[in-house]
């Protein structure tokens, strides 16, 4: 697939002088799209739903006042057949005792605050009928949120830096 | 800070890991895209338990770390211990203050910055680094084209600016992944 989530959102194209620059570490562009793809559309996506996960992302994603990356996970949370999902997911605070309220219980901790993640809390994920993989898919997730966003925000610096040249 | 050290951290899996010996196709591929000094780690054992997202994600922190030119490995070094001091992550900096003095000899002046942080870092392109690293680590949205000037100032190309952006992002994911799945064990 040629299409590029991060450039997508920076609204550049390949031959642009960012785009031209990512290209320099084609492994990093490429592992950096295969990562995204893998954890919010995987093939097997296990007991941890596409929807569930977009909404995860969306999260981190307005947590960290990330606007290109929150108007993307939105949108994958509609076509997940997330809507409902997303009024939580963006909530600042946690409503509910259900699975999805420990799903973002997890999410603001590791995500957010890693360090006050305890054995507790993984034990709680397995409390919800998830496995070694899916807490670590669901780690992995919430951990990758925070790279694209800290990527997107160095690239728009370069590209800020370029355009006044 | 003091609690950061050069000395070598444990660390213990939350999730049990994968076994070697068991691993799946699927698992042995994945573990096969990290650093191969590294891919028979308790760590990426664990993270095998996705072989997907390992695959992929170990595939990045490769070539994050080691890819050839551009930012030299040393900075890249620097910069992780630096993102790790912020996150909190004593394993993550233990291991990349390590990496930073095995490739340059300069253990004074990691070990100074273990115990007393970057803000009287002398050297100046070392100190440009360090700033800009907890800076994009602490908050994202602030990060603007100024905040690039004291980079290119001590004489970051672009390709140098690139390479230390992705080691930024790197380690925000890393740290998540080593304080989230497993406990730190001091030494």
């Amino acid at each position: 697939m040629a299409e590029d989530l991060i450039e997508l959102l920076l609204g550049i194209d390949p031959d642009d002088p960012v785009g031209l620059l990512r290209r320099q570490r084609p492994e990093a562009l490429r592992h950096a799209e295969g990562a995204f793809r893998e954890l919010l559309l995987p093939a097997e996506a296990g007991r941890l739903s596409h929807a569930e996960r977009a909404a995860l992302a969306l999260r981190i994603a307005v947590a960290e006042r990330s606007e290109p990356l929150v108007r993307a996970f939105r949108v994958l949370l509609e076509r997940a057949g997330g809507a409902a999902l997303a009024e939580r997911a963006e909530a600042p605070g946690i409503t509910g005792e259900d699975r999805f309220a420990a799903l973002l219980r997890y999410a603001d901790k590791a995500g957010l605050r890693p360090n006050e993640v305890s054995a507790a809390d993984i034990a709680a994920l397995s409390g919800l009928g998830l496995g070694p993989r899916e807490i670590v898919a669901l780690t992995q997730l919430v951990s990758f949120v925070p790279y694209q966003v800290r990527l997107i925000a160095g690239l728009r610096a370069v590209q800020q830096t370029q355009a006044k040249r | 800070m003091t609690r950061f050290t050069l000395a070598p951290v444990g660390w213990r899996p939350r999730v049990p890991p994968v076994k070697a010996e068991t691993a799946t196709p699927d698992q042995l591929a994945a573990l096969e895209a990290c650093p191969p000094a590294q891919r028979r780690s308790t760590y990426f054992l664990t993270l095998a338990n996705d072989p997907g997202s390992l695959g992929e994600r170990g595939a990045l922190f490769t070539t994050v770390m080691y890819a050839e030119g551009g930012l030299d490995r040393a900075e890249r070094e620097l910069a992780t211990t630096i993102v790790s001091m912020v996150n909190g992550c004593e394993f993550c900096t233990s291991v990349h203050a390590r990496r930073f003095v095995e490739l340059t000899g300069d253990e004074a002046a990691m070990q100074r910055i273990l115990d007393h942080g970057w803000a009287e870092e002398p050297d100046p392109r070392r100190a440009a680094i360090c700033r800009f690293a907890a800076a994009l680590t602490r908050d994202p949205s602030a990060i603007g084209g100024a905040d690039l000037a004291p980079l290119r100032a001590v004489g970051l190309t672009d390709l140098e600016l690139l390479d230390l952006i992705h080691g930024i992002a790197m380690f925000a994911n890393a740290n998540r992944l080593m304080l989230s799945l497993g406990d730190a064990l001091p030494p």
